[in-house]
């Protein structure tokens, strides 16, 4: 049995990853605290059943295009919403509010466009096969996801860390007063990684309504607490925390419910945060930084 | 004339509370902001407040004041117990630590017998007045002027400018953190045994991640300037809904976009005294 | 002199003709339903069921000539909502009768407030227990769990000659949660041992760290309290997880929804009723034909008990004579709704009178007969 719910954490993991992802690149570029994330996500998934059930398109096509209709979506709340608020030096945590109103916004309007009712891909559109490997199973669905995700997330390491981009991109991360002393468009590197983080997030958001194909307006709102945690857990604003981060979630839940009592697993991802900000608030990989409320 | 007061009344009233408690909680996050801690355990505490009074009601037939009172008690014992270890953390750490409590908290209430589970405590008497929350409210804003000027304000002050010089000053930093904390767990928990006795019901989903955040943005919506702008921001996103209830469908929509336009137009919320001056003068010139 | 007399005669009719059509008032009902937000799923079905009931009263002349009207509200399944939308049909719009709200926590919150204001409430997706137990002014044509599920169980247990069972439910939604504390009675009652009992959250897609536990254990059944939605994904997942055995499901279960997203994995689940969409009476064809007409989508078990519930409170209203003052007028509709019997989309219905507790008087709950599906090629059927 352990076997198998190693496998369970594994596919549940990577999907955390992959939102948590997004989620941290914004926090360690922008330094916002992004809490439309979840929307993005969701606008991902709604993308992706569009193009599937009006233009027709299979899914292994809609999921990029979906990509990169969330991608421009977060473009343009950064444009809009986050922009006039780097220019005016805002109390730090307002971007964090506008960003709730952008979340309240978009999803209670995809709400009042396409309904309450849980929408799905039709038939056919998602890979059925589960395949038994020794005492495991796992389905053809699983498999794309673990895959994907780990493609999507070692691409990102290796643009971070071996293209030109990537230098610039971290060096923004560091310090984005002395990045633009060095000549660096810390403006566009900002347009850059906002498109980046909100594609990831949708594509989050597809391969999670493949895999319960259930599409609804709320679906991005759950995973939030669950994106905060492992990017605490992980380190704020590390990349590689967040991977590391969102499969340690994935098998801390998994293996509570296993093993201890599956009525306090929306407990594990907060009891955890809470202690591992009390030993190591820097979490796995991170620095801590010095701020004041 | 009388008969429309009356009939807005019946309408309203329950409005009116609402607004008074979210104000309370406006309060209670104010009093950890203006400290300099950023705690999201407001709502947390809240919970804890109302079902200890809602208990103290139900099952010990205690009398209204004194169930208040264990419902502020108990959260400010919590409050100091975990305020301890938890404080050492600042800035966006202490806030998710705060918030990571709040969550393990309502899953806490959801799986007590006690708590009644995801099922909650219902049939709690309406006990809750007009007059109870004016007092309070009036209570609590004499007290922040006080504080203002007093030595607890201006330690909460300079603890919020910067930490390290104010212990290298000599305050007790630990101390005054670890006050601003209880006391501000203490009010959300009397707001939430107010809430209890006009809502005959609570739930463990009331006092989870969104009422937390929720609090939040009310106080930073109205200004962290003074105490002031807290209660102003709770007050109009309590209201809001109700306003905007002709939208229908979209009504959450439009509130979501009032937010960001606020944010994004009066970046220290509604209640910007330096706005105001500013304002002033130019009517004056 | 004949003019005079054919002006005055015409004068008469005249003056009869308005009088009559004076008379013709309209009847105001209130709906309070979750409309937005994650419960908006349920609420809709259900005010659409409302709406729906209401224009065919109407075609038909409305009751005792009188259009019925329907002043709808969203209480956003928040407690705070639910009370404020009560206060405003109650005192503002001046309504006949409260339907609603969705969730049996809002119904906790929100129904003291009509029993004080002496306004009959009327839920249809309230199942939890107590509600009733708040006052003679509440009503409820949701059959509960307490006079189905044993039913289910035992023709469960006949069927699949069940000797163990693993239990999992929703720990964190009152709807659920009851489910499971009846199931958990039922089992006990007939003497099933339980391997395990997990649960889940509202709102979880993920139940394989469960399930894989459950396989474990070898159940020869999964009894499972939660709404279509997770159901349906429970199931699937079990059936991927290599779980072959049925499911035995609460009301919860009873929806198109489940069979959209689990398909033929729901082949041989069981579950208890009033209804079902393919129930064959005459009814009920009608009500799913216009339904699915005028919404594009099949009603689930919340419209259907949402349409009866109209029906019922107009057959209420043909029995009174409405005074014009709105507190007898009130009390009169109260007064008649006990005795009420139809034949609605869920079959027959009558009132019955919730146990007494210890000095308050209760309310109304649903006496229906309980029948038991079992799915099969993608819908539910008749399980003999």
């Amino acid at each position: 049995m352990i076997a198998q719910q190693l496998v369970n954490a594994l596919t549940l993991g990577s999907v955390y990853a992959l939102f948590a992802l997004g989620f941290t690149l914004v926090f360690g570029v922008l330094e916002v605290i992004n809490l439309s994330h979840g929307a993005v996500f969701m606008a991902g998934a709604y993308a992706a059943l569009l193009l599937v059930t009006k233009a027709n398109l299979g899914i292994w096509v809609a999921l990029p295009l979906a990509m990169l209709v969330s991608g421009a979506l977060g473009l343009l709340i950064d444009q809009v919403v986050l922009k006039p608020l780097r220019a005016r030096r805002a109390h730090h945590l307002m971007p964090m509010i506008a960003t709730i109103g952008v979340a309240t916004l978009i999803t209670n309007a995809i709400q009042g466009i396409f309904g309450a009712e849980t929408s799905r891909f039709p038939f056919g559109t998602i890979p059925e096969e589960s395949f038994q490997i020794g005492a495991i199973r796992i389905t053809e669905l699983q498999i794309a996801i673990v895959i994907i995700s780990s493609l999507l997330m070692l691409l990102l390491v290796a643009i971070l860390k071996h293209t030109r981009l990537g230098k610039a991109v971290r060096a923004v991360a560091e310090n984005p007063q002395t990045s633009y002393l060095l000549g660096i468009n810390v403006e566009a590197v900002f347009c850059l990684v906002s498109f980046t983080a909100a594609a990831l997030g949708g594509g989050a958001g597809v391969l999670i309504g493949l895999s319960f194909n259930s599409i609804f307006p709320f679906m991005g709102q759950a995973l939030i607490p669950k994106g905060v945690a492992v990017i605490i857990l992980g380190g704020l604003g590390d990349v590689r925390g967040a991977m590391v981060g969102g499969l340690f979630l994935g098998v801390a839940e998994v293996m509570s419910v296993a093993y201890l009592s599956s009525d306090y697993r929306d407990a594990v991802a907060f009891g955890l945060l809470f202690l591992i900000l009390l030993v190591r608030p820097a979490g796995l990989f991170g620095r801590v930084m010095e701020r004041k409320a | 004339m009388t008969e429309t007061l009356q009939v807005f009344w019946a309408t309203y009233n329950t409005l009116v509370f609402t607004v008074g408690v979210h104000a309370m909680l406006a309060l209670s996050i104010f009093l950890t902001l203006s400290c300099g801690l950023l705690s999201l355990g407001n709502a947390a505490f809240m919970g804890i407040g109302a079902y200890t009074a809602a208990l103290a009601t139900l099952r010990l037939g205690l009398p209204f004041g004194e169930a208040l009172a264990l419902g502020g008690l108990l959260p400010g014992l919590v409050a100091l117990v975990i305020g301890i270890p938890t404080l050492r953390l600042s800035g966006v750490y202490l806030a998710m630590a705060t918030l990571g409590f709040g969550e393990v908290v309502r899953v806490i209430f959801l799986n007590l017998e006690i708590t009644g589970g995801s099922m909650g405590l219902n049939g709690i008497p309406m006990k809750t007045q007009l007059w109870h929350i004016l007092a309070i409210l009036a209570v609590l804003v004499y007290g922040f002027v006080r504080i203002r000027r007093s030595k607890i304000g201006r330690s909460f002050e300079a603890i919020k400018e910067d930490e390290t010089a104010a212990k290298a000053m000599g305050i007790n930093t630990t101390a005054y953190k670890l006050l601003a904390f209880v006391m501000g767990a203490i009010i959300a928990g009397v707001a939430g045994g107010l809430n209890a006795h006009f809502t005959f019901f609570v739930s463990p989903r009331e006092y989870g991640f969104d009422p937390a955040v929720d609090i939040l943005t009310g106080a930073i919506f109205g200004g962290t300037g003074s105490f002031v702008g807290p209660m102003i921001g709770s007050a109009i996103l309590a209201i809001l809904p109700e306003l905007l209830r002709f939208l229908q469908a979209f009504r959450l929509a439009v509130n979501g976009l009032i937010l960001i336009l606020v944010v994004i137009y009066l970046p220290n919320g509604i209640w910007d005294r330096k706005l105001f001056a500013r304002l002033r003068k130019k009517g004056a010139a | 002199m004949q003019r005079k007399i054919v002006g005055t005669l015409y004068g008469l009719v005249a003056a009869f003709l308005v009088a009559a059509t004076a008379q013709a008032a309209e009847v105001r009902l209130g709906v309070a339903e979750a409309l937005t937000g994650a419960v908006a799923k349920y609420g809709v079905p259900i005010k659409n069921g409302f709406t729906l009931a209401a224009e065919e009263v109407n075609a038909r002349g409305g009751v005792n000539g009188n259009k019925l009207v329907l002043v709808v509200e969203d209480e956003q399944a928040k407690k705070e909502e639910a009370i404020n939308v009560f206060k405003k049909l109650i005192y503002q719009d001046k309504v006949l009768a409260i339907f609603g709200p969705t969730l049996s926590n809002s119904a906790f919150a929100a129904n003291p407030i009509a029993n004080q204001a002496k306004v009959v409430v009327f839920g249809t997706s309230n199942t939890a227990n107590g509600i009733t137990d708040m006052g003679p002014w509440t009503f409820r044509n949701s059959i509960m769990e307490a006079d189905v599920l044993p039913v289910t169980v035992r023709e469960a247990v006949k069927k699949f000659g069940i000797k163990k069972v693993a239990v999992l439910y929703g720990n964190d939604d009152a709807f659920t949660k009851s489910g499971y504390d009846v199931f958990k009675l039922v089992l006990e009652a007939q003497k099933i041992p339980v391997t395990s009992t997990e649960t889940f959250a509202r709102g979880d897609v993920d139940f394989r760290a469960q399930l894989t536990k459950i396989k474990g254990q070898n159940p020869d059944a999964i009894i499972c309290s939660a709404l279509a939605e997770e159901a349906a994904n429970i199931i699937l997942q079990a059936r991927n997880l290599g779980i072959t055995v049925p499911f035995v499901g609460g009301n919860g279960f009873n929806s198109a929804k489940l069979f959209e997203i689990a398909k033929a994995a729901a082949d041989n689940t069981i579950m208890g009723g009033p209804w079902a969409a393919e129930s064959n009476t005459a009814r009920n064809k009608a009500f799913v034909a216009a339904y699915t007409k005028k919404y594009g989508a099949e009603p689930d078990q919340f419209a259907a008990q949402a349409y009866d519930a109209l029906y019922i409170v107009a057959e209420a209203l043909k029995a009174v004579k409405l005074t014009g003052n709105l507190e007898q007028d009130r009390k009169l509709l109260r007064d008649a709704l006990p005795a009420v019997k139809i034949e609605g989309a869920t079959g027959s219905f009558t009132f019955r009178k919730a146990p007494a507790k210890a000095g308050v008087d209760t309310g109304y709950d649903a006496r229906q007969d309980a029948h038991i599906f079992i799915a099969r090629g993608g819908k539910f059927v008749l399980m003999k």
